[in-house]
């Protein structure tokens, strides 16, 4: 049955590819952004830019009634002032929901991440929807996000009728993601923290294109972690990637990062844990609610993001 | 492959790897479990453990206590580094029939050390931590777990073979998993490493829960920190299974814990009666 889809965050690769994925199945997807729009988006693809903290989103809702709304909008690059960013997250996600609530949406999706589980020395092995959100310890810079789970996850619960999921995907990878993980997969030589080695999960965008059109197709609720196939040790996964790994201690690196994240896009400096502690989800639920197998495997998936990087 | 790979497979001890050939380990296609356990780089660390294995000459007793399937294996911990728990887990594999790997639950602070940490776990240790216990027990692993914890590992040498208080959640994962118990009394440790301090000041300073200070530490210097040659005694009991539920109050969880405490501590002093040689 042809839906009408509203998907926020089409500016960037994943929302974008996974609008298009679904338009191709025959549905009608309406896409939205606080960027301006994509040059490589459909022509015949409707695209607003609002911030979605703004009124201006309603048009949207209003003009096309969507049946079903995906919003994969968070930002997470940390280029975005944190207040923006907070904005956007948290009051923006909020408006999403109300909107979603004004005009009888019957299905919402929001991406949020595993990020906020947090890395850290204390974690155990696997970790599960149900156990604490560490990262805030840790990162106040993630609270915006952890806020944004948290608020999904209650309205999941006060709105059953808007039949929310929340996803919190492992480390998106693919040959079209620019996110700070593909970047830096991408990039020569790769720093990484001596003398650890803490195990990495990965997931292929078409992995994850895929999980989010399971969900789309379904009214099952829930919180779901989601991750593609394997676990490995950080440095396997950077030997796969053929450059030049340079070890850097903890304390130089985290100062590094510190300067460098000012400059330019550089890796987050709160990702840092993620390199000294283990951060390792099971989507066992996911698996069991929704039948989902990832299909690429690990290996696979980490050299398709190095190799063939197209826009 | 690299110099450093070259290397690590040249030191892999034959009978070590034999014995790990023999066993089923679940792991992905690149050969990792969850934990970062990692079977082929677990026989270069297991054959360097092998090297300090027998250093101290153990004398196993009782090895063939140790059932197949799940167990807990519940030793006294001593001797400032965990040699106690590497003699252990090398017994274990190349001692007892058929060959088990101990999973040995590490102390909070073991995945903060630089390089340690990652030769921790790709031999197979994991964090201490009851979920982590509980995921490993249920896929019938031995565990190794030392209910003293640092409380017993820096214990000074005016306390020698005295066992500290015993922590309470081995008992209640070997009820809630019903996993039987395998109590084992492990001397000559401490005469290994010797402390008569704790320098709590270093130890903060380190982020370590404690450090020892050796009597000796004046007249050498760090060569203090050595291990002497002492003769390890390890001794493996019968198997004991409780009954009971796992959320009971503390003190009927006390009762069993001192039921294994008492049985470890017994097996300490027969030891150390039989003992005739410390070095």
């Amino acid at each position: 049955m042809s839906e009408t889809i509203l998907i926020t965050g089409v500016a960037g690769s994943l929302a974008r590819h996974t609008a298009q994925a679904l338009a191709d199945q025959g549905h009608t997807v309406v896409g939205m952004d606080y960027r301006p729009r994509p040059d490589d988006l459909p022509d015949d693809m409707v695209f607003y830019q609002a911030n979605y903290n703004k009124t201006r989103i309603e048009e949207a809702f209003r003009n096309h009634n969507p049946s079903i709304v995906l919003h994969l909008g968070r930002v997470g690059n940390l280029k975005v002032h944190l207040n923006k960013r907070f904005d956007l997250n948290v009051i923006g996600s909020a408006k999403v929901m109300e909107l979603c609530l004004k005009y009888k949406v019957r299905r919402l999706v929001i991406l949020s991440t595993f990020h906020i589980y947090g890395a850290h020395p204390q974690n155990h092995i696997p970790i599960s929807e149900d156990d604490p959100i560490r990262a805030g310890q840790t990162f106040p810079q993630l609270a915006d996000a952890i806020q944004l789970d948290n608020q999904a996850v209650t309205w999941m619960y006060k709105h059953p009728e808007l039949h929310i999921v929340v996803l919190r995907p492992c480390n998106v990878i693919g040959p079209r993601i620019h996110n700070a993980i593909s970047r830096y997969l991408r990039s020569s030589p790769k720093p990484y923290v001596a003398g650890f080695n803490p195990m990495w999960q990965f997931i292929h965008e078409t992995d994850l294109i895929d999980a989010i059109k399971l969900v789309t197709d379904s009214d099952t609720i829930g919180v779901y972690n989601v991750v593609g196939q394997g676990t490995i040790p950080i440095a396997h996964a950077l030997k796969l990637t053929e450059s030049t790994l340079v070890p850097i201690p903890a304390l130089v690196a985290d100062l590094y990062l510190k300067v460098a994240s000012q400059f330019k896009p550089a890796f987050p400096p709160y990702l840092l844990n993620f390199f000294q502690y283990p951060c390792v989800v099971t989507d066992e639920a996911f698996r069991d609610a929704f039948g989902y197998a990832p299909t690429c495997g690990i290996e696979e998936s980490i050299r398709s993001c190095v190799d063939e990087l197209t826009p | 492959m690299g110099f450093f790979d070259s290397l690590m497979e040249a030191v892999v001890d034959p009978e070590v790897e034999a014995a790990f050939d023999t066993l089923p380990h679940s792991v992905n296609e690149m050969g990792y479990d969850p934990w970062g356990f990692h079977p082929e780089h677990a026989k270069t660390y297991y054959s360097i453990a092998r090297q300090v294995y027998r250093y101290f000459r153990p004398t196993l007793s009782g090895i063939e206590n140790i059932p197949e399937g799940r167990i807990l294996l519940v030793p006294n911990h001593s001797g400032q580094l965990p040699f106690d728990g590497l003699v252990v887990a090398v017994a274990c594999l190349l001692n007892a029939k058929p060959p088990r790997i101990c999973r040995a639950m590490a102390e909070r602070w073991v995945p903060t050390i630089p390089f340690i940490n990652e030769a921790f776990s790709r031999s197979g240790v994991a964090l201490g931590d009851p979920i982590n216990c509980r995921n490993l027990l249920e896929a019938e692993n031995a565990i190794l777990v030392f209910p003293e914890g640092a409380r017993g590992c820096g214990k000074l040498w005016d306390q020698r073979y005295q066992l500290t208080r015993f922590g309470r959640g081995f008992m209640r994962l070997a009820l809630q998993t019903e996993t039987p118990i395998v109590p084992i009394s492990v001397v000559g440790a401490e005469e290994a490493i010797m402390s008569v301090y704790n320098a709590k000041p270093l130890a903060k300073l380190f982020g370590a829960p404690y450090f020892p200070i050796p009597p000796h530490l004046p007249l050498l210097g760090p060569l203090a920190y050595l291990p002497l040659p002492s003769r390890f005694y390890v001794t493996f009991g019968e198997p004991m299974t409780f009954e009971g539920p796992f959320d009971d109050e503390d003190e009927r969880i006390d009762e069993k814990v001192l039921v294994v405490k008492n049985k470890i501590q017994e097996m300490i002093n027969d030891s150390l009666a039989a003992r005739e040689r410390v070095y």
